[in-house]
């Protein structure tokens, strides 16, 4: 195993049961959100999971953060399985992953002041004294922007901005090694945008953070990631370096997908090939049996609905799954 | 890196206090809530200015309101009604927050379970609600009146148990909304245990509309109370508002005041808490403030 | 010839807990027929407030315009009375919104929803409205449009409601359409689809789309003329292409390099991106004799603190609202 992976994520699914219609009093069936994805990161380095919604990406950071139940896979930290630990181990892996939500403002809770809020994974998960918890704080509301004296004031007397800040506090607080970012920016003024993103690269070098981020913004993953897995419906279809990736797409999706984002660029602009992708996914709960882009390919084959890709290396850890690339 | 506004300091204001503030900007709801104030004042302490039994007959019965300076007159037996108005203040009220209280009680415990747990205690509990409420309340708090006996406690308990399942319901709603958003995540990620999730996170955050709900609900108890006590199920030893009613009900034609008066005492009581209620439910309404 | 639509100086002003507040200030544009323009800022800058404006669909009571004219083919929509904007609403300007999941009825079916506006504004038999219906789903590019018009709004995707939208708002042919914000809440790869859809109507059916958006990208592939909007006011005027190439107002200038744009080819460099600091101001700045971006903007001077901008034209048309506009 290589050493210097600190997140490996192996064969991970995740399904929710749905109730099925016709199917009686008893007739479960599953939704496979995430179906059978792995990855992994290097210390130091950031790798997004782009996809659109209902890609199973958000659904995928929770369950690595085992805030939704994984039904198989191994999520591998520092060389431990996390899914597996309990109590106090669990605690004490919980301090080194931590999570910034996509809402500032339905992720802070509203009845706590700022520093509550901050305070609060430092008190559940780390046995901290009070006087060094305050020092802690004084520290993090510096490192993220903020003035001492807020503090004291609750939420709602913050900007989106200023929120945000918050909630990257309080996932910096246990001194974590893994950062999920779950579309930190999108629910952000373009304007504020820069300042977290900035922020958060800042963090980063100061901090040496690992992050996985979670985005359907091309543009701000681009800039922010090194690696790219772009999911579709539960699986990932292309797995890439940044250069390669944005440069050098393989999968049709990942094509359309970037030939959509509409570009400032003049240059990017006369040279696309515009790739449109007509209709909609495919209803998740009875998903098709073979390739799940099929319908809406603009390359498909007949065979392409009959057997899934498998995520194949074309070369140098460049992956996709597609039958026709 | 910037910090992101320049203006002057703020000071820190909990949701609770803009509520509040936002309550006192409300006449109507303000006025409701001078006149509880006055009544609870009337039924703490008239008791000790206005000294006398309220079931001692001072004077020949259906002397009309002012008569020998007795304020309201007296009743049938010739007792005093303004003694008996401020002896029952006290009743009505305690019967009103008691029953609230036992309602809230049961109501938070029942729709915290379901809504948090979901799933199998969802569907147990609120089957279980369910039986409650489709019971027709006034019959079903009879039966437990006969049944044993109209004391207070009982007529409390009987109020109670036909009020919960609005409150249960209530609270069911808020938990299965408030416990898919993030900051609930955001705690379960900072490892908070599920009883803390449920009273320290999520119960606060749901309280806005159960504290209306329980103001109306004195409202309606001590309405409810009346309502029995009037038929006659009551403790014939306490006086209450429904019970001057009920007891001088025969008579309604030759000295309707006797009638009149108590009736008007829960008329002005129940609005004034109607009208805090209202407030309490703009100002406690995210949405009619702004972000 | 006057343009289609011209607006000359208007003020709206809303009320707000403590007193006043012009959310539009001064604004003066003109649209063209057939031309595609569009709004960019941020959010509480004036991009919608705008468009109700131009509908006649200022919140009661709390907007009014205040002062200044909206020339609609001549006629001053300020002063016209209810009846004559629902004319002007059904018939000559329509709009769509940003959320399509709440802006169709859900008891009603998409048929009904779409043959209702045709029967009201077009006095058309439910016949022929019908018949009608399903060809605007067929012109929207909704895939077997004679069964779908039976559909109820939950049994379509995002991105096919807000087709639905774009229908109704077509349907009675109007010269201005606005669409504010209409991408925002759907995937990428839907907006692609809308865009194209409405790029391909706006050239067929001559209608003049007034698009309202935060995204640069957007503007640069949609629109051929764009206003910035800053607290109320217009920041930056100007044809699309010279805008972005050389913006002559700083919060242009901040608004599009604040954003990790796709370029052509990505290289490793990934320099920090340019933060406009802090946020709009409160409403309670709104209105004040000075540039309301001083507070963000990097090159900010005394005089700028004091007196509001005027605007300065340039001979390719751009007109900017800063002290500054020539030196940038």
């Amino acid at each position: 195993m290589n050493e210097e992976h600190l997140l490996r994520v192996n064969n991970l699914t995740v399904r929710f049961p749905v109730k099925r219609q016709g199917g009686g009093l008893f007739g479960k069936s599953y939704l496979y959100a995430v179906d059978d994805i792995s990855f992994e990161i290097k210390k130091g380095e950031t790798l997004a999971i782009v996809g659109e919604s209902g890609s199973g990406k958000t659904t995928a950071a929770l369950a690595v953060a085992r805030l939704v139940a994984a039904h198989e896979g191994r999520v591998e930290l520092d060389g431990e399985d996390f899914l597996t630990l309990e109590d106090a181990a669990l605690r004490k892996a919980r301090a080194k992953v931590q999570f910034i939500f996509q809402d500032p403002y339905s992720s802070l809770n509203p009845r706590l002041r700022a520093e509550a809020i901050v305070r609060e994974p430092l008190k559940s998960l780390t046995q901290t004294s009070k006087d060094e918890m305050s020092a802690i704080i004084d520290r993090l509301f510096e490192a993220v922007g903020l003035r001492p004296e807020q503090q004291q004031l609750f939420p709602h007397q913050f900007s989106g901005g200023q929120r945000q800040r918050i909630g990257i506090a309080r996932a910096l607080s246990t001194q974590p090694e893994l950062i999920i970012c779950d579309e930190p920016v999108s629910a952000l003024d373009v304007a504020v945008q820069a300042q977290i993103l900035n922020l958060l690269r800042k963090l980063q070098q100061d901090f040496g953070l690992t992050y996985l981020f979670i985005s359907h913004d091309l543009g701000v993953v681009q800039h922010m990631c090194d690696t790219i897995a772009v999911m579709y419906m539960g699986k990932i279809v292309e797995y890439a370096d940044r250069l390669s990736l944005f440069n050098n797409p393989q999968h049709p999706y990942t094509k359309a997908l970037l030939s959509a984002v509409p570009s400032v660029d003049k240059k990017r602009r006369a040279q696309a090939k515009r790739v449109l992708i007509p209709g909609d996914p495919p209803d998740p709960i009875n998903p098709p049996e073979g390739c799940r882009f099929a319908n809406r390919c603009p390359i498909a084959e007949p065979n392409c609905s009959k057997s899934q890709p498998p995520l194949r290396d074309l070369s140098d850890g460049h992956k996709v799954a597609c039958h026709l690339v | 890196m910037s910090v992101e506004t320049e203006e002057i300091i703020e000071k820190a204001r909990s949701p609770f206090a803009e509520a509040f503030e936002m309550f006192r900007r409300n006449h109507a709801a303000m006025a409701g809530l001078i006149v509880l104030i006055l009544i609870v004042l009337a039924g703490l302490l008239g008791p000790f200015i206005y000294t006398g039994d309220p079931f001692e007959m001072v004077w020949a019965p259906f002397s009309p309101p002012g008569e020998e300076g007795y304020l309201f007159g007296t009743d049938y037996l010739g007792r005093d009604l303004l003694s008996m108005l401020i002896h029952g203040a006290r009743v009505s009220i305690t019967i009103g927050l008691a029953a609230a209280f036992l309602t809230v009680f049961i109501g938070i415990t029942v729709g915290a379970l379901a809504g948090f747990y979901g799933g199998f205690v969802e569907e147990a509990l609120m089957r279980f609600t369910e039986f409650f409420q489709v019971l027709p309340t006034l019959l079903f708090s009879m039966v437990i009146v006969a049944l044993f006996g109209a004391s207070l406690p009982m007529i409390t308990l009987a109020i109670g148990l036909v009020s919960w399942p609005a409150v249960a319901r209530i609270t069911r709603a808020e938990f299965l909304r408030i416990r898919e958003l993030e900051y609930v995540t955001a705690a379960r990620a900072s490892g908070v245990s599920n009883i803390s999730l449920i009273f320290r996170v999520i119960l606060p955050n749901a309280l806005p509309p159960i504290i209306v709900q329980a103001a109306l609900m004195v409202g309606s108890a001590i309405l409810f109370e009346a309502g029995l006590s009037f038929l006659g199920l009551t403790d014939p030893n306490i006086v209450s508002w429904g019970q001057i009613i009920g007891s001088n009900r025969p008579y309604i034609l030759d000295a309707s005041y006797t009638v009149t008066i108590p009736g008007v005492a829960i008329f002005v009581t129940v609005l004034a808490i109607s009208l805090v209620g209202d407030g309490l439910n703009d100002a406690l309404n995210p949405k009619l403030r702004q972000r | 010839m006057s343009a289609l639509l011209e607006v000359e100086n208007l003020r709206v002003e809303i009320a707000t807990r403590d007193g006043v507040a012009p959310v539009i200030d001064d604004l003066s544009f003109t649209l063209d027929e057939g031309e595609t323009m569009s709004f960019v800022g941020e959010s509480g800058c004036g991009k919608s407030m705008t468009a109700l404006a131009i509908m006649g669909l200022l919140p009661e009571k709390v907007g009014r315009v205040a002062s200044g004219k909206i020339l609609f083919n001549a006629e001053d929509l300020t002063q016209a009375d209810d009846v004559r904007m629902r004319e002007i609403r059904g018939n000559d300007i329509s709009m769509i919104f940003q959320e399509p999941m709440t802006s169709l009825n859900p008891v009603y079916t998409i048929g009904e929803q779409i043959a209702e506006v045709l029967r009201r504004h077009q006095n058309l038999s439910t016949q022929q409205a019908w018949a009608k219906a399903t060809e605007l789903l067929d012109a929207v590019r909704i895939p077997n449009p004679k069964a779908r018009v039976n559909d109820y709004p939950h049994q379509m995707s995002g991105g096919q409601r807000q087709r639905v939208m774009i229908a109704i708002a077509l349907a009675c042919e109007p010269k201005i359409l606005i669409a504010d914000e209409p991408t925002t809440a759907l995937d990428v790869t839907v907006q692609a689809q809308i865009f194209d859809l409405l790029r391909d109507l706006g050239r067929d059916t001559g209608t003049a789309i007034i698009l309202i958006t935060h995204d640069m990208g957007a503007v640069a592939e949609m629109a051929e003329r764009m206003i910035v909007m800053y607290a109320g006011r217009k920041a930056e005027e100007g044809p699309v292409d010279q805008v972005i190439d050389h913006p002559r107002h700083p919060y242009t200038k901040g608004l599009i390099s604040c954003v990790p744009h796709l370029m052509a080819t990505l290289t490793d460099e990934r320099p920090e991106l340019t933060e406009v600091r802090g946020i709009v101001p409160s409403l309670k700045e709104f209105g004040r004799d000075a540039c309301l971006f001083a507070s963000r903007c990097d090159s900010v001077t005394d005089k700028c603190r004091t007196h509001r901008p005027e605007e300065v034209e340039f001979k390719n048309k751009q007109r900017s609202a800063c002290w500054f506009a020539e030196s940038i």
